[in-house]
């Protein structure tokens, strides 16, 4: 807590020194500090910290040619979609924001997405992943992410026929993100040949694994899919070591891109397979191994590969369209809907709400690093068995 | 009527309209904040009406929120909203006299777990539902706007407090409040227990499945886990204990402190808001059982 | 199917669990059972109990099983705080029980948003986790984690100690008669204030533990308690409110239904048979399957 204090007041102290430079550049997002999603909430607010206080350093933002601070407006939307719509419109017409940075999770995004089109406000998303965001009204909002389960599933499909998987064993939690994989990854899995040898879905709650992984282990599947949340993806991984369960490929969906998933299982955790697209492993990106490095030392723990390099990328975005176009809300939009920048996930430029470059991707973890394993256009390393 | 009927009625009558009135003066944001105070006080009166006059603690009307949210999220587009939010209010009502019966056999302690784990269990069965048909995610597109869903939750609002205080001033209230203070003793001088309490459930539960019917709609992506977030539960016990159960004006100030309290303290740190949320309430268990209300009756409450 | 269902993993995989439920129910029915307290905030002192592992752990690198004392004394000296400061007068005023019921729910209830907020504004709400005794022994066909055995050691040893003291300590049996007759507890004498001081500091002690067991295979997070507040609630009213035998043998009722009716049915409906069994058992039996009837 004490941390906590110094590091506030030694933010407003440099937020009082740079303030003789220009009026600050006020930056508003709400997150899920309180409620049902308020785990996933630190990895995203660790992303738009960082990139200030590195804004800030750098002496402040570049608004069309000149200098100025940001500062950060940050509320909690209490896990609540209609909550953070309602303080998006508070932080436009009260707090009168200069730019947004976008909130946690596919129902606030698409709630959100209401509201900066009604005020015609530009936002860069993040975090949502969903066909859903295709039903939203393109111009003012945008998705850098490129896992999206109706790319997921056939990419997977592709990665693991071309890994010679012959069957597959697919467990599913039942809340939404899973499901809506499920839905495109079964038939793509037929399509390319691979037997469904198993396919289960469970509940939220679970708190034992053992009878599924025991009919995983019965399966005699070559790969296993768990389409899973953080909270079971400790719990698949934890009794699958135990059990041994020993295909040589295992992918599971959300979870493992968290530091303390690496910090509960260590070298356990080789082998495994989630959904990404981003490593600090990319040569290519030359400033994803930089921002990497920042992260672990400000936060002395890994990003979340997932979350965090999107908040982050996001930032990236919003920072480079300001550059060319200042705050104007019309220019920001066309600088955004029209621009091609560099995050440190490779060049990113937008058709219509979605990313047109960054190509649905897979990581692995390898010898204690995350590396990209599909598609081979960005691959850092080959797939790998277990 | 007369007049000690009328006052009330155009008491809350104004106070609706008040409430709708200004949200036509303020921005969008305070527009929501109004539409939360009407929200809970139409989901707190409603509680009351069971809970509050019984003293049976249901820690379970989420279950009537989120049946209400999933009847109107499911039938959204091939049905008018006002036939499907009264479709919403008597699904859950009828789910409310289907399961009081046993429900109500069962006292204390249990039957405040009851309550609980039965939402739980809704929740769950929801969940299978929605995967068996394949239905990862709904979207509702084309729903209406804060102001209109504004002046349907002070409707709402009003309508609670109304039936709060009407059963409150009734044979049957004083029925129930009977129960309160000895079922046993209540039986005996002859209140017909079980028809009073199932039917006192039933109509507690039949606004809130109206109520989440609306609150479904600020939403543009439904999701099982937040239309029956146990919170909501929790939220309507902590607005009442508060505001103090003794009349219809109880809930009213809860609801009113709480979200106060709420506005205030918020913004600057939520986690200090939930801290003291979690205090007041012990503070008020502990050193003002009758809430609000009673501290403002200071003497008459302490007698 | 039959060789799974009598594989010894899925009963290994039940008696883990089934040892968890039963600890963590055991610290709930002590307090529920001496006192009529609805102890909602149940999970978080379990919670607090994680933390303090993980910290330990991250910090020393020594064994967290080092920490089981320190954090039953800190969670016993919680317990009795709590006593003192809200319950010690209300339960000598001799209230009514359901208004104890009522008022101790809303308390904890209170206790628990307190202490889980302030947990997460120390702490974040960013999911922890460290590695303790992973390695996997094999005994015959069955496979088990280092901590899990550690869990079930340790679990195992904390309901005999439990047993033992109840039924052959004079204070135990002080616990024992409060929990079956209060009034009748007081006419004969027994100290009911100390009895209750000490009943609530040992259930605090015993979810303390817990917590530091669940560490070891659990994230940890501010908001992990609520879960296994209703899996206590669960376990104390299948085995009947105030029964600690009844209870200890309901913790390991649900965990093979969990493990065992799940493999024969399916894993999707794990929820809905925890919960239906739960309702089912108050609908139809509220003294618990395992009590008989008693009076109030």
């Amino acid at each position: 807590m004490m941390k906590r204090l110094f590091a506030g007041l030694a933010a407003t102290v440099l937020a009082a020194s740079a303030a003789w430079a220009a009026d600050p550049v006020k930056i508003g997002y709400t997150i899920a500090k309180t409620g049902l999603f308020s785990n996933a909430a630190p990895s995203q607010i660790t992303a738009y910290d960082l990139w200030a206080e590195q804004v800030n350093a750098d002496g402040g933002l570049d608004v069309a040619g000149e200098k100025r601070p940001v500062e950060l407006i940050q509320y909690d939307d209490e896990s609540d979609p209609a909550k953070a719509a309602q303080l998006y419109e508070r932080l436009i017409t009260s707090d009168e924001v200069d730019l947004l940075l976008a909130p946690w999770g596919t129902p606030h995004h698409l709630n959100v997405a209401g509201v900066v089109e009604r005020y015609g406000f530009p936002m860069v998303g993040n975090t949502a992943a969903s066909v859903a965001i295709r039903e939203v009204a393109p111009g003012n909002i945008w998705f850098p992410t490129s896992a999206i389960p109706d790319k997921i599933g056939p990419e997977l499909a592709a990665m693991l026929k071309e890994a010679g998987v012959g069957s597959a064993a697919v467990i599913a939690n039942v809340l939404p993100f899973a499901q809506e994989n499920l839905q495109y990854l079964v038939p793509a899995l037929e399509e390319a040949g691979i037997e469904v040898a198993m396919n289960e879905s469970y509940p939220p709650d679970i708190k034992d694994m053992t009878p599924l992984l025991t009919q995983i282990k019965n399966s005699g599947a070559d790969a296993v899919i768990a389409l899973s949340y953080p909270a079971d993806s400790f719990l698949y991984m934890g009794q699958a070591r135990e059990l041994g369960i020993d295909q040589p490929y295992q992918f599971l969906l959300v979870g493992p891109t968290i530091a303390a998933f690496n910090g509960a299982f260590g070298p356990a955790a080789d082998g495994i397979i989630t959904l990404g697209h981003w490593s600090p492993q990319q040569a290519d990106w030359t400033k994803a191994q930089p921002f990497y490095d920042a992260y672990v030392a400000k936060y002395e723990m890994e990003p979340d590969y997932l979350d965090t390099a999107l908040a982050y990328m996001s930032a990236e975005i919003l920072q480079q369209a300001v550059a060319e176009a200042g705050l104007d809300h019309d220019a920001l939009r066309s600088a955004i809907a029209n621009g091609s920048f560099e995050t440190i996930n490779g060049t990113i430029e937008f058709d219509g709400v979605e990313n047109a470059v960054t190509p649905t991707a897979f990581l692995q973890r390898q010898a204690g690093e995350t590396h990209i394993v599909w598609p081979p256009a960005i691959a850092t390393a080959p797939l790998k068995k277990r | 009527m007369n007049a000690r009927a009328a006052w009330p009625v155009l008491v809350t009558l104004a106070g609706a309209v008040a409430l709708w009135a200004l949200g036509q003066a303020v921005g969008a944001y305070w527009q929501i904040v109004l539409l939360n105070v009407a929200m809970w006080i139409a989901l707190t009166q409603s509680w009351s009406v069971f809970s509050g006059l019984t003293g049976y603690i249901s820690l379970g009307h989420v279950v009537a929120y989120g049946i209400g949210a999933y009847v109107v999220v499911s039938g959204w587009g091939m049905l008018p909203l006002w036939l499907l939010v009264g479709l919403a209010g008597l699904a859950s009502g009828l789910f409310g006299l289907l399961v009081a019966i046993p429900v109500l056999r069962v006292r204390g302690p249990y039957f405040v777990i009851l309550t609980f784990g039965l939402a739980e269990l809704v929740k769950y069965a929801v969940l299978n539902v929605e995967t068996m048909l394949g239905k990862s995610s709904r979207l509702i597109f084309g729903a209406p706007g804060t102001e209109t869903l504004l002046l349907a939750m002070a409707g709402l609002a009003a309508a609670a407090t109304l039936l709060r205080h009407f059963v409150g001033i009734s044979r049957f209230g004083r029925g129930l409040a009977a129960i309160r203070e000895d079922e046993t003793a209540a039986e005996t001088i002859g209140v017909p227990i079980t028809r009073f309490k199932v039917l006192a459930f039933a109509l507690s539960v039949t606004l809130p499945g109206m109520v989440g019917g609306l609150m479904a709609l600020r939403s543009t992506y439904f999701e099982v886990l937040q239309v029956f977030n146990p919170t909501i539960s929790f939220t309507i016990v902590t607005m009442a204990i508060i505001g103090g159960n003794e009349d219809a004006r109880g809930p009213i100030l809860g609801v009113l402190f709480l979200v106060g309290l709420s506005e205030v303290l918020r913004s600057a740190s939520p986690q200090l808001y939930l801290i003291c949320l979690g205090l007041v309430l012990v503070g008020f268990v502990t050193y003002a059982p009758t809430g609000l209300l009673g501290l403002l009756h200071g003497r008459r409450a302490r007698r | 199917m039959l060789e799974t269902v009598f594989s010894g993993q899925l009963l290994f995989a039940a008696a883990v669990l089934g040892v968890l439920y039963a600890v963590i129910g055991l610290g709930l029915n002590l307090v529920y059972g001496t006192m009529r307290l609805l102890n909602i905030a149940h999970g978080d002192i379990l919670m607090l109990g994680a933390y303090a592992a993980f910290w330990w752990f991250t910090l020393t690198g020594l064994s967290p099983l080092l920490t089981l004392p320190l954090v039953a004394v800190a969670a016993a000296g919680l317990g009795i705080g709590l006593y003192v400061a809200f319950f010690r007068r209300h339960l000598a005023s001799g209230a009514h029980v359901a208004v104890v019921e009522a008022r101790s729910l809303l308390i904890f209830f209170g206790i628990s948003v307190a202490i889980q907020n302030a947990m997460a504004w120390a702490f974040t709400s960013t999911p922890r986790a460290y590695r303790y005794l992973d390695g996997v022994w094999h005994l015959g066909d069955t496979a088990m984690t280092g901590n899990r055995i550690a869990a079930l050691a340790v679990g195992v040893g904390v309901l005999l100690a439990m047993l033992v003291f109840l039924n052959r300590t004079l204070f135990g049996l002080e616990i024992k008669a409060l929990i079956q007759h209060r009034e009748a507890a007081r006419i004969v004498g027994i100290n009911v204030d100390r009895v209750q001081l000490f009943a609530i500091g040992l259930g605090f002690a015993v979810a303390g533990i817990g917590g530091v067991l669940l560490s070891m295979t659990e994230q940890i997070t501010p908001f992990m308690g609520f879960p296994f507040t209703i899996g206590a609630f669960v376990v104390i009213i299948m085995g009947g409110l105030g029964n600690i035998r009844g209870g200890i043998v309901a913790g390991f009722a649900l965990a093979f239904v969990e493990i065992y009716l799940v493999t024969l049915t399916s894993a999707n409906l794990r929820s809905i048979l925890v919960y239906g069994i739960f309702v089912a058992v108050l609908l139809i039996r509220p003294q618990g399957l395992l009590s008989r009837a008693r009076r109030a």
